[in-house]
């Protein structure tokens, strides 16, 4: 168990500038995840603090340790793959046993193996071949194989994305329980920002090579601070505008026509964002009125596409409208990002 | 073969012929004579010449599957397509060009001549386990980087976090993993090289003679009796052996790669691996470059100096060793082969076609693939012979087939397969829900399998088309055997006669000239094959 530390890791492939400079620390015994759109460079970042890229620029530490020049052999990573990456030539045992011919437990490698095949639920399961397991389980066994020598860091990379929606929730709760049994320091790559919001201790946005933000799923979610984060983090209504000063608190944004109401002290260009929960048919302030363009039903709810002005606004609601409808929102749930 | 295994192979084909071709009473007679030493040493001394030549093929395949799985560069794909045509060079002109490179009065022997050497190594066991080894050497190299190609780097990369130094991860995951694939490799290569023929009679003659070159001298003695005795034990082996090799290459190929092992480029600071290649790449040059070259070289010259006088030979109407006509072999060899291609194209497609459903049909039709391969065509020669050409009754009548027809039948049963490896891969790509579409659109089975489908596998078979017209125009075994009236010789044939029989002269130029005319062809189908995407995985 340790603290994870990346500063100023850069890496280019011929002209491709995989990363810019990821500066990164991730406490100990935490569950940190990076998200993001793909080819963003989460995976590479992954990649580096296993050892199996080498950094063109910057330093990673396990602890007090620089590990840069440590090959991944010997960093003490354990690390699941999107496709599992069992070897197909080994049975579940041995796949468990292989990082124990390394690093011996203090105990017999069987109960060892036995212990971890008990905690990823897959007792009585190592006399199999991987092809004989479903994706779900073999998921699982690569997870009981990259933690069976009790790594210090355990890095996942999209280890659920192969796998059915329905599975793959399960699967996510499984996977937080076992961390926070062992308590091991995790990085987990995924592109998939429910999933990341689900997951996480605290989450990193990864966006063209850089961090965008770092942070708790709620404070990035509620308070984004570039329009990038602000749409990649569930859905939002994102609008350019103008900050004029406010008449006692808070300002007004200018957009086109209309002005909204919002909290705090802005001056000049901004980009006001609203979640679609935020909107409601009820609301008292920054009333705008939108024709419905169409309706999704979600069981708990509608989500409905609005036009307004001519762009595209959407909104969460208890009811199906139709026709043209007013829509509001609280100035304290909008956000405002200068430009 | 030890003796232990024979009587298993005997008593099963003496339950199984009903005296067709008067095999299992040769082969009573030769049990009750005690299994006369000459066939013992017979049947041995043909596994030991495949034992050897097995030997070489690993042992200069194995560095060349390395180079290619480990390392970038330019050219790679080349020389990973370059090494299917082996496959379809012709046996008897690989013997040209080893003789051109190693003879006496060889390319070889020129060089050293220069710093007053000689060397003789021509006609003897090295130079035909030399030639076997181009031969099948390829065969190994594609086998194992085809089957590297689907590990799995991310399996490599935790067996690497996982504690595995390098070597460690390649022996513990790579290795295992190859296994199956370079063991079906092997098995492979020594049925061909137990099946050798055009070589070893060609670079061997009866000194060194396998069971092949013993059965053809049998039937140029008309002693077809003990010919097929000895062709039905033959066939027994190599099918036995083709038996175990399709149980093993199930085996191979176990990774499903999401990520293939990157390769490091080859050009860079030296290193053992780097350095390795290199070497290799000199071996490679020395033993396939070389007797090409040196064939084409001596093609080009008489008597010491530039000349097109071997080229004029093939043109002009006159006769050559053993009333052979240059000209008549030119244009028997293409017709054959546009007979042959015109039978196993659709042979060809039809098997993939069925092939491409599920179930025992498919297992069938996969062991009827694999049959030309594990007989030899010296065998099907025999067969053809004794039963079309010199013809069954049936119902009262005699039927019989003219000795074109059945080369042309003999060759479209080698070429065939072609078809169906370069036809069924296309074919599995064709999505079911594509039929499906064409089916409730309104198209009949075989309008949606023209107008779906074939377009689909169109350059599979014309790449399998290619592959067939070379195999035709390069088919010597199944050939020798049937063209025995005369008229019938093609390319290869000519080439045997001028190389055995050289009352032209004591060059090489004839038979090497006619052997570059059939390099050009063969090269010519390449080139179609590989514009084409063709393939020939095992």
């Amino acid at each position: 168990m340790v603290r994870l530390e990346l500063s100023g890791v850069r890496r280019t492939y011929g002209d491709v500038a995989a990363l810019r400079g990821i500066d990164l620390g991730v406490r100990d015994g935490e569950f940190f995840t990076l998200v993001g759109p793909s080819g963003c460079g989460k995976t590479t970042t992954l990649r580096c603090i296993a050892g199996l890229e080498t950094p063109d620029a910057g330093a990673i530490r396990f602890g007090d340790t620089d590990v840069s020049d440590v090959p991944p052999e010997a960093r003490g990573v354990g690390v699941v793959f999107q496709h599992y990456a069992l070897f197909p030539t080994m049975t579940v045992r041995e796949n468990v046993a292989y990082g124990l011919r390394f690093d011996p437990p203090d105990g017999s490698v069987d109960e060892r193996v036995a212990a971890m095949l008990d905690l990823v639920d897959l007792a009585g399961m190592g006399d199999r071949d991987p092809d004989e397991l479903s994706g779900g389980q073999r998921q699982r066994v690569a997870l009981a194989r990259a933690l069976a020598p009790a790594p210090d860091v355990l890095l996942l990379d999209e280890p659920l994305s192969s796998l059915d929606a329905r599975l793959r929730d399960r699967l996510r709760l499984e996977l937080k329980r076992v961390q926070r049994e062992l308590g091991v320091t995790t990085v987990y790559v995924t592109h998939d920002q429910a999933e990341a919001l689900a997951v996480s201790d605290r989450l990193a946005v990864v966006h063209d090579g850089r961090i965008a933000q770092v942070g708790e799923p709620e404070a990035v979610y509620d308070g984004p601070e570039t329009r990038f984060v602000a749409e990649f983090l569930g859905e939002n209504n994102c609008l350019d505008g103008r900050a004029v000063g406010g008449e006692t608190e808070g300002s007004l944004v200018r957009a086109g026509e209309t002005e909204f109401a919002v909290t705090g002290d802005h001056r000049g260009p901004v980009t006001l964002c609203v979640r679609p929960e935020s909107l409601d048919v009820n609301a008292s302030h920054n009333q705008f009125d939108a024709r419905v363009r169409d309706v999704e039903f979600l069981g708990d709810g509608y989500r409905v596409h609005f036009e307004w002005n001519g762009r595209d606004v959407v909104a969460r609601l208890d009811d199906a409208p139709t026709g043209s409808v007013t829509l509001g929102f609280d100035p304290a749930d909008a956000v405002v990002l200068e430009r | 073969m030890g003796d232990a295994h024979r009587p298993v192979l005997l008593r099963r084909t003496r339950g199984r012929l009903a005296n067709p071709a008067g095999a299992p009473d040769a082969i009573v007679g030769w049990v009750r004579a005690g299994f006369p030493a000459v066939r013992t040493g017979l049947f041995g001394f043909t596994a030991y010449l495949a034992v050897l030549g097995t030997g070489g093929a690993v042992l200069v395949g194995l560095p060349g599957a390395y180079v290619l799985a480990r390392y970038e560069f330019r050219g790679r794909e080349t020389i990973r397509s370059l090494t299917v045509v082996p496959f379809v060079l012709p046996a008897i002109m690989v013997a040209v060009g080893f003789t051109a490179m190693f003879g006496t009065h060889g390319a070889l022997n020129d060089l050293l001549g220069v710093v007053g050497l000689h060397l003789t190594v021509a006609f003897d066991l090295p130079l035909v386990v030399a030639a076997l080894t181009f031969y099948n050497a390829p065969l190994v190299t594609r086998f194992v980087v085809a089957a590297a190609d689907t590990v799995d780097a991310r399996a490599v990369e935790t067996a690497r976090t996982l504690g595995a130094p390098r070597w460690r991860a390649f022996l513990d995951v790579v290795a295992p993993q190859l296994l199956p694939t370079f063991l079906a490799a092997v098995l492979l290569v020594f049925v061909f090289d137990f099946m050798a023929f055009p070589i070893v009679l060609a670079l061997g003659g009866l000194q060194l003679a396998t069971v092949e070159v013993w059965i053809y001298s049998l039937v140029s003695n008309l002693d077809l009796t003990e010919a097929a005795s000895l062709a039905v034990l033959e066939a027994a082996i190599t099918l036995t052996l083709t038996y175990v090799y399709l149980r093993y290459e199930r085996g191979g190929g176990a990774g499903t790669a999401s990520a293939t092992v990157e390769r490091v480029p080859l050009v860079g600071p030296p290193s053992a691996g780097r350095l390795l290649a290199a070497a290799y790449a000199l071996v490679a040059l020395v033993l396939y470059v070389g007797p090409l070259a040196s064939m084409i070289a001596e093609s080009l010259t008489r008597a010491g100096s530039l000349s097109t006088a071997n080229y004029a030979f093939l043109l002009a109407q006159q006769l050559g060793s053993g009333g052979t006509r240059p000209t008549v072999a030119v244009s028997n060899s293409l017709v054959f082969a546009v007979g042959a291609v015109a039978i196993a194209v659709p042979m060809g497609v039809s098997v993939a076609v069925v092939t491409s459903d599920k179930g025992r049909l498919r297992r069938l039709a996969g062991a009827l693939l694999m049959a030309p391969l594990a007989v030899s065509g010296v065998v099907t020669g025999i067969g053809l012979l004794q039963g079309l050409v010199f013809g069954v009754d049936v119902l009262g009548y005699h039927l019989s087939v003219t000795g074109p027809v059945a080369i042309v039948a003999a060759h479209a049963v080698a070429g065939y397969p072609f078809v169906v490896r370069n036809v069924a891969p296309l074919l599995a790509r064709v999505e079911g829900d594509l039929v499906a579409a064409a089916r409730t659109l309104g198209a009949g089975p075989a309008r949606a399998f023209r107008d779906v489908t074939l377009p689909l596998v169109a350059p599979g078979v014309v790449a399998g088309a290619a592959f067939a017209f070379a195999v035709s125009v390069g088919e010597f075994n199944a050939t020798i055997v049937l063209a025995r009236d005369g008229a019938t010789y093609t390319m290869p044939i000519a080439l045997e006669r001028y190389l055995s029989n050289p009352s032209i002269g004591p060059y090489l130029g004839p038979a090497a000239a006619m052997g570059t005319v059939l390099l050009v062809v063969t090269a010519a189908s390449f080139v179609v094959v590989e514009r084409l995407g063709g393939r020939w995985e095992g």
